[in-house]
């Protein structure tokens, strides 16, 4: 399998809480990233200051991770910036 | 129509006027920006470093273009054919340098934007660009001699197209048609700078230059438009 870029990890780590219907916990998310701890912890530290992530806290299952605006948008948006960047070699 | 007319006709053809010089300013900066802007979205969710040279490099064109309409706005208004005949302290002589910079580094940065996976430097890349931008600037305000400037500039522009050329021989993805288009921006980006160094030496063909130019801007408006699905 080839190794993943980063905006594809990003994509996959949104691509996960969006499937779980914007809402999921961190252990959940760190194991179906297929990611180290270190690394996924680096990935989620960025995603939380670019705003693609938020935290909920509820009262039914405690603190869980959710798609912002930003992160909907991202993934919306994918596929133009892959393709963008393929087509102009960047 | 005789000889003389069609001759007539023809110098009349070549001959740029200034408004053909603001027209022609005018499209290629609303290129450059629509490039520019089109592609803000896409940085902001990217975050991605080819990206951002990228859209650089066209706000750089941008400001260079304005700066390339207004030398030649000074030198149409006070008669001279040559940028370094301007006093030292007047607006067009420091508009020189600032032109010199601007136009080096959207060159430099739209290599860079192809090109940074692959250069492996321990020092800041963004800090020797414009340290070799500003050095081009600086000569041209110190060493104030067109046919020196010419070379000078001649032989950065030889630089930049060999790297093009050798990213393009390195790469593994054959048939991208890209570096044909960046090839003619490069080429005719630096015929636009050493006429503007010697505003008589393409004068014939100087309509040429311009609308050859233009098409290859507007190609690649085109290119951004269609990958960024319009937006």
């Amino acid at each position: 399998m080839a190794k993943r870029g980063k905006l594809e990890i990003i994509r996959d780590i949104l691509f996960i809480i969006q499937e779980n219907r914007n809402s999921i916990k961190k252990t959940p998310l760190i194991r179906k990233s297929n990611l180290s701890t270190g690394r996924f912890n680096e990935y989620y530290s960025d995603l939380m200051r670019k705003r693609f992530v938020i935290e909920i806290v509820n009262n039914k299952s405690g603190k869980v991770v959710s798609l912002s605006e930003k992160g909907r948008k991202f993934l919306e948006k994918y596929q133009v910036i892959v393709s963008f960047i393929d087509e102009f070699n960047l | 129509m005789d000889k003389i007319g069609i001759g007539m006709g023809m110098r009349h053809l070549a001959e740029v006027t200034l408004g053909t010089e603001i027209l022609y300013s005018f499209v290629i900066i609303a290129c450059c920006l629509i490039i520019y802007f089109g592609t803000k979205e896409l940085y902001e969710l990217s975050s991605h470093k080819g990206i951002k040279y990228f859209r650089l490099s066209f706000l750089y064109f941008a400001i260079a273009y304005f700066f390339r309409s207004f030398l030649k706005f000074v030198l149409t208004t006070i008669s001279k054919t040559d940028v370094f005949a301007f006093p030292t302290r007047s607006l067009g002589m420091v508009s020189l340098p600032l032109f010199i910079y601007f136009s080096s580094m959207s060159v430099m940065y739209l290599l860079y934007s192809t090109l940074y996976k692959r250069i492996k430097l321990k020092i800041n890349l963004d800090i020797l660009l414009n340290f070799i931008a500003i050095g081009l600037a600086i000569i041209s305000l110190v060493i104030r001699n067109p046919i020196f400037n010419f070379y000078l500039h001649l032989l950065f522009f030889i630089i930049i197209i060999t790297s093009v050329i050798i990213a393009k021989i390195s790469e593994k993805k054959k048939h991208n048609h890209l570096y044909v288009v960046y090839l003619m921006l490069l080429f005719f980006w630096g015929l636009n700078i050493l006429g503007m160094i010697i505003p008589t030496f393409f004068q014939t063909i100087q309509m040429l230059i311009y609308l050859a130019s233009i098409s290859i801007f507007l190609i690649m408006l085109y290119k951004v438009i269609k990958n960024t699905g319009g937006h």
